[in-house]
């Protein structure tokens, strides 16, 4: 199903959490509502369920307006973060309590109820624990139910609020690779609220980057990542270094290399070409020279951490008042360049860079 | 300084723990406090009543007008029990669930009943509907008759007894929050349904304990009831009111013998009391409380 969101304002007491926020988001889709908390994510999310009533805008399922129905007409799957399932109700009853409440004309019977329940459970590999109840269960078996219960009234859309906040890395990890998957075979429109931009880039088919009630940017994962929108963007995905620097005429200098300004047009009319700006490059947008080559800027190592692939390498650099942070392939760590108080030479490869409004 | 502290062993104890002494003198004050206040009367209550033998005692317990007390005790809590589990569901359900401006008002009020003295509880009620009161030439004209009568009795026992379903809930429901709710609202549940599967159950057995403390408190309540009463033998005595009566006239194995019904009463409520804390104490308000 596809969902049109036009231009949803929320309004909490006097404290805006929604501030105008347009969004099309395709049939069988499956979208990351990405930014930190407070930026307004899960009330969209919530917002769409009809959990949340906004203040204005409209909501459109399919060219239908549905910003006037309640929560239970609209027909959505909802994941809670909390997973809420019933905690009395075994999760056989949790699964099937969707088909149970409905008006006796609609209503499966008994049997086919159960029935429903067994095949809902056993696509979330969950067969067999029909009869245990919430309190049994380990987290992601818990996030399956809940998944399960809101796939049962066959939804028109799933929402899902931090749907692996609450588990640890490796289960996490398993349930992203698990819900793709399952998305690609129910092809059911999906939206997901994180702040884990990992989850977000990995698990999404686009990433809206979401602050302060406005939506950044919204686009493929690759597209949010390597050609971000907004300075909010660059400093919220990826691990990246910041500069502070001043543009002239569109060029902005950055550990000794010239960048021209980002191309984003932010609908504030031309972008300014002097003054003070402020540049975003990526902890591999780092290059370490070693000292023969006498390119770049020199610098001094003050801590390696050699763990994993790459070996991420803290540095000062004269000049800058915070370390500057790199990551370098592991061959060059091995090769024995990179140790603790040995002096090198920096150079950014990219950076983003755009001017400073405030 | 440093030498006067340098003698307490620190390292030895933990910061709250306390010498033996001082935890044997406290222990000891508890448990003779208790044996004095609680326990002895108790047990004073079933020796007077079996004083002049098992035989005085059932006899007594078969009067007619104790047997009236007890039955009008049970009619008036099977009366007012129903009433307050109601209010106190609606109210718990409307402060727990929804914002609404004079929120913490409707919290106070519920605790009214606590701190006004049951005599005022009664009064209330005889300034209402008693023969001076503006009601009384309608309710006059009409025949109804609430002072003096099962009404009151009713409506005095209500106003002391409500707090304590609403008082069980509130806490348990606030914490418990709304999400289970929006649950079963979003599997297309109505209202009254996500009553009845999801919120109901969810705070079911603190639901039966408050019904527990209420029903025993409508049952032993004396000072409210007395003032609505009118003391009309075998008529609109309660079991408690009984007593007095039975007491005043020097018939102290009846009045003991009705006492100790009341004690009884008391007892098995205190043991389903400590089952369901023992067995379900994590859904249990208080549990948090205390």
């Amino acid at each position: 199903m596809q969902i049109s969101i036009r231009n949803i304002t929320k309004q909490f007491d006097r404290f805006p959490a929604l501030g105008g926020v347009s969004l099309e988001i395709g049939s069988g889709e499956l979208v990351a509502l990405l930014g930190p908390s407070g930026s307004g994510k899960t009330t969209l999310l919530r917002s769409i369920a009809g959990l949340e009533h906004p203040s204005s805008g409209q909501i459109l399922f399919d060219g239908e307006d549905v910003s006037n129905l309640s929560v239970g007409e609209r027909r959505i799957g909802f994941a809670f973060q909390s997973y809420a399932l019933f905690r009395h109700m075994t999760v056989l009853n949790n699964v099937g309590f969707g088909l149970k409440v409905r008006p006796r004309k609609t209503r499966p019977s008994r049997a086919e109820i159960r029935e429903r329940a067994l095949e809902l459970l056993d696509l979330v590999q969950l067969g067999g624990l029909e009869n245990r109840f919430p309190s049994q269960l380990s987290g992601g078996q818990r996030q399956r139910v809940a998944l399960a219960r809101a796939l049962a009234i066959e939804p028109r859309v799933l929402l899902l609020d931090e749907p692996f906040g609450a588990l640890d890395a490796k289960v996490r990890k398993e349930l992203r690779r698990w819900l793709r998957q399952l998305h690609d075979r129910l092809g059911l429109t999906t939206i997901f609220v994180t702040h884990d931009q990992e989850e977000a880039l990995e698990l999404a088919d686009r990433v809206v980057v979401m602050n302060k009630g406005e939506i950044e940017q919204a686009g493929p994962p690759v597209e949010v990542y390597d050609d971000p929108a907004t300075a909010f963007v660059s400093e919220f995905l990826g691990t990246v270094n910041t500069f502070q620097t001043t543009l002239s005429d569109g060029i902005a200098e950055v550990l000794g290399t010239d960048f021209p300004v980002a191309d984003a047009d932010i609908g504030e009319g031309p972008q300014r070409r002097h003054g003070p700006a402020i540049a975003y490059v990526r902890t591999h947008e780092i290059e370490l020279l070693s000292r023969e080559r006498a390119e770049g800027i020199p610098a001094i190592v003050r801590a390696v951490f050699p763990f994993g692939g790459s070996v991420r390498v803290e540095l000062a650099v004269e000049g800058y008042d915070t370390p500057i942070q790199a990551e370098v392939p592991r061959a060059f760590f091995e090769a024995g360049e990179v140790r603790v108080n040995s002096g090198l030479f920096v150079r950014a490869t990219n950076a983003r860079v755009f001017p400073q409004y405030n | 300084m440093a030498n006067l502290f340098g003698r307490v062993p620190i390292g030895l104890r933990s910061a709250v723990n306390e010498g033996a002494f001082t935890r044997l003198t406290l222990i000891l004050i508890a448990v003779v406090f208790l044996a004095l206040f609680l326990i002895m009367p108790l047990i004073l209550v079933f020796v007077e009543a079996l004083r002049q033998g098992a035989g005085a005692y059932f006899e007594a317990l078969k009067d007619p007008d104790a047997l009236s007390a007890m039955r009008l005790t049970l009619t008036v809590a099977v009366i007012a029990v129903p009433f307050n589990i109601v209010f106190g569901l609606a109210a718990s359900w409307a402060i727990a669930k929804f914002d609404f401006r004079g929120k913490n008002l409707l919290i106070s009020l519920i605790d009214l009943p606590f701190s006004v003295s049951p005599v005022i509880s009664g009064l209330v009620w005889v300034l209402l509907f008693g023969s001076h009161s503006v009601l009384s030439p309608w309710l006059q004209a009409h025949d109804i008759q609430i002072l003096f009568a099962l009404p009151g009795l009713v409506l005095a026992t209500m106003f002391v007894t409500f707090p304590f379903v609403a008082r069980e809930l509130i806490p348990l429901m606030q914490e418990q929050g709304t999400t289970d709710e929006e649950a079963a609202l979003s599997l297309g549940a109505s209202g009254l349904q996500t009553f009845w599967h999801v919120t109901l159950p969810n705070v079911r057995w603190a639901l039966v304990y408050g019904v527990l403390l209420c029903t025993a408190r409508a049952i032993g309540e004396f000072g409210a009831v007395s003032v609505v009463s009118g003391h009309i033998r075998g008529q609109t005595n309660t079991m408690p009111l009984h007593v007095e009566i039975l007491y005043n006239e020097y018939s102290f194995v009846g009045a003991f013998a009705v006492a100790s019904v009341l004690a009884l009463l008391a007892l098995v409520t205190l043991g389903i009391k400590a089952v369901l804390e023992w067995r379900y104490g994590n859904q249990l308000a208080s549990g948090h409380r205390r």
